[in-house]
């Protein structure tokens, strides 16, 4: 071992309880970061998660121009080529192909206007969980036609019960008025209120009959494996679909953050805040480490005087003060990772369940109550060189300071 | 040819527009195999002139000669490589690095010299063994009584075999006996190794061991006796 480190080493143990709370500061604060940024990951994958699993999917595949306008003119036609290409994407967990488009829902004097969506009763569940959100009755079924699942908030407004039959009106893709009537098979409870307000389901069949549509979708929405992969979805399906030939119009590949930029702001807003705020702790992390090592470095001014008198370099004592802050540093990050990552780990494989006015909010913005965690690798690796960045800058005043001394100045401050 | 050679070295101190003239004009030669003492009263410049000797200070006017090498034309690097590897330093208390001991001590200056472990270590001992340390090689400095921490000082100084050891005060921190002891330790080594050494003292005790008593007054040597 290199002089300089050796005797780095056992002078940091020289003021052991300085240097335990120099270390246990570094320790709380690399729980911290560790801690927070895996929750704000798994957060933020679960809301995305939640989101798409009620909306349009990780990744959606459209006809052209579906960002600007969202009408049954925006369309693609999912042959079994098509189907079998986006089927076999790696990373993908789930497709289902839609229909959306605009409706009114009226039972006896009560109207309201739906988003009326088209799904395959065998596909859908393997994207959304519109199926498992169901409170009462069933889901609709190519067995029966013309059923209908309504959002409970809907039901309500419309006064509908399972049962019931109501009337569906809207334009179809021929432009002629369309209208028919449908049986009310279902009611779900969904989590985004203005969904549950809005939400009509019936089956890809029905509504491609109701709305003129032919064998048209206007999406196919894609579930992929992880919030990580998503972009691997995105450019795979881009690839696999680029160059036509598979009997549909030109097509488009969006991620969820395109189709629900106001999601990825509220998201990025959010790491924002809790960015800043561990900022400021590793900052406060990095004086503190600066004090220490300011102090130790004062009170040896004598004992530098010798070595430097003797013949060590200032370089060599320069080494000497930096090695002892990137020790105080390294230890608190070995313990703080060995604290926090077994921590989040556990947190990761427990969720914690949420109730009360936190419960409350949360569904507010479509999220289970549900509060989660995950470790992605970039967290521990960027928390390190964070904090051993700070420590290298905090250790850099110090250094150059105890190098700096004329061995005669320094001997004579005994 | 001397050792170590002052010619009309002058050092004025500056601080806060104050000048102090610490050494007024001092001509001295320090020949090999020397056993010299730097007397003087407190404030006379003894300090001053061994830090001059020491290539740690730079005289304001003259020059100062190691082994023929006049110090004022090297660069700080160059400076702290002479000091390594010709000279020998006994401060007057906290000569040692606490958190090293009495062995990693005396081995430290082997050590910046590149010195390979084994031999470091064979020579550290028998150093060691020499000034009668042999038992505490392994102790630190806290563990050791002041003046066996003097004598790991003059282990560490002699081990690498300068042309001359400089002692600033080496006895001031020590008792009577004590520091008669050092001075006999001192001798022995300059009698049976050939060992220069320069000391400054204010203790009549410690003069009479010289051999060689250079008088400093107000910066100026006002005598130069051998015995
Ligand atoms: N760094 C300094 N700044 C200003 N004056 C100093 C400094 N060092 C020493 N002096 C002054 O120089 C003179 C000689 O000091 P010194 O060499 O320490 O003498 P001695 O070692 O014989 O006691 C004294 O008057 C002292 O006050
Ligand atoms: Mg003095």
């Amino acid at each position: 071992m290199p002089l300089e480190l050796r005797l780095a080493w056992r002078n940091v143990w020289r003021n052991s309880r300085r240097t335990g709370l120099t270390v246990a500061a570094t320790v709380f604060a690399v729980f911290l970061v560790v801690f927070f940024v895996a929750m704000a990951a798994g957060i933020h994958e679960k809301m995305i998660e939640d989101s798409v699993r009620v909306n349009s999917g990780h990744v959606t595949v459209t006809g052209e121009g579906y960002l600007e306008n969202r009408t049954l003119e925006q369309h693609l036609v999912l042959g079994p080529e098509l189907r079998d290409r986006l089927a076999s994407l790696p990373g993908v967990r789930g497709h289902a192909p839609r229909v959306t488009a605009f409706g009114l829902l009226s039972k006896d004097s009560a109207t309201q206007g739906a988003i009326v969506l088209g799904v395959d009763p065998e596909r859908e569940g393997t994207v959304s969980t519109l199926p498992e959100r169901l409170r009462r009755g069933r889901f609709v079924s190519d067995d029966t036609a013309r059923g209908l699942v309504l959002g409970e908030r809907l039901a309500e407004n419309l006064g509908a019960r399972v049962g019931d039959t109501l009337l569906l009106y809207s334009v179809a893709y021929s432009l002629e008025m369309a209208y028919e009537l449908f049986e009310v098979v279902g009611v779900m409870r969904l989590p985004a209120p203005e969904l549950d307000r809005a939400l009509a389901v019936v089956t890809l069949a029905d509504a491609q009959e109701f709305f003129a549509f032919g064998e048209r979708v206007t999406e196919v929405a894609l579930l992929a494996e992880s919030g990580d992969r998503v972009e691997a979805v995105q450019t795979a399906a881009r690839a696999a679909l680029a160059g036509g030939g598979n009997g549909s119009g030109p097509v488009e590949v969006h991620a969820w953050n395109e189709l629900m930029p106001e999601l990825e702001q509220l998201i990025l807003l959010d790491d924002a805040g809790m960015y800043l705020m561990l900022a400021i702790l590793v900052v406060v992390v990095g004086f503190g480490i600066l004090n220490t090592i300011l102090m130790s470095v004062l009170e040896r001014t004598r004992e530098l005087g010798v070595l430097l008198a003797l013949g060590l370099r200032p370089g060599a004592v320069f080494r000497l003060v930096y090695a002892e802050s990137m020790l105080l540093a390294g230890l608190g990050l070995v313990v703080g990772m060995a604290l926090a990552i077994p921590a989040v780990l556990w947190f990761q494989a427990n969720p914690v369940h949420l109730g009360g006015e936190m419960a409350g909010a949360l569904e507010l913005f479509g999220m289970e109550p549900v509060m989660t965690w995950k470790l992605k690798p970039m967290n521990p690796i960027g928390s390190v060189m964070t904090i051993l960045a700070v420590a290298a800058l905090a250790a850099a005043y110090p250094a150059w300071k105890a190098s700096r001394g004329r061995p005669v100045d320094a001997l004579r401050s005994a | 040819m001397a050792i170590l050679e002052a010619k009309g070295v002058t050092r004025v101190y500056e601080t806060r527009g104050v000048e102090t003239r610490a050494l007024r004009g001092v001509d001295l030669a320090v020949e090999a195999g020397e056993f010299t003492a730097l007397a003087g009263p407190s404030g006379s410049g003894k300090t001053t002139l061994l830090n001059v000797f020491g290539a740690l200070d730079e005289p304001t006017e003259g020059s100062v000669f190691l082994d023929g090498e006049d110090l004022s034309s090297l660069s700080p690097a160059e400076l702290a490589a002479r000091r390594l590897h010709k000279l020998g330093f006994i401060f007057q208390a906290y000569n040692l690095i606490p958190v090293l001991s009495a062995r990693e001590n005396v081995e430290f200056v082997m050590e910046l010299q590149g010195v390979a472990p084994a031999e470091r270590r064979e020579r550290a001992l028998a150093v060691l063994a020499e000034v009668g340390l042999g038992e505490l090689a392994e102790k630190r400095p806290t563990e050791m009584s002041g003046g066996q921490q003097q004598r790991v000082a003059v282990a560490r100084a002699i081990v690498s075999r300068p042309k001359v050891v400089l002692a600033d005060e080496p006895t001031a921190n020590l008792d009577s006996k004590t520091a008669s002891q050092l001075l006999d330790l001192m001798e022995q080594l300059n009698r049976d190794h050939g060992i220069t050494f320069l000391f400054s003292t204010h203790d009549p005790l410690v003069i009479d061991k010289a051999r060689r008593r250079v008088r400093l007054h107000d910066g100026r040597v006002v005598s130069d006796e051998r015995a």
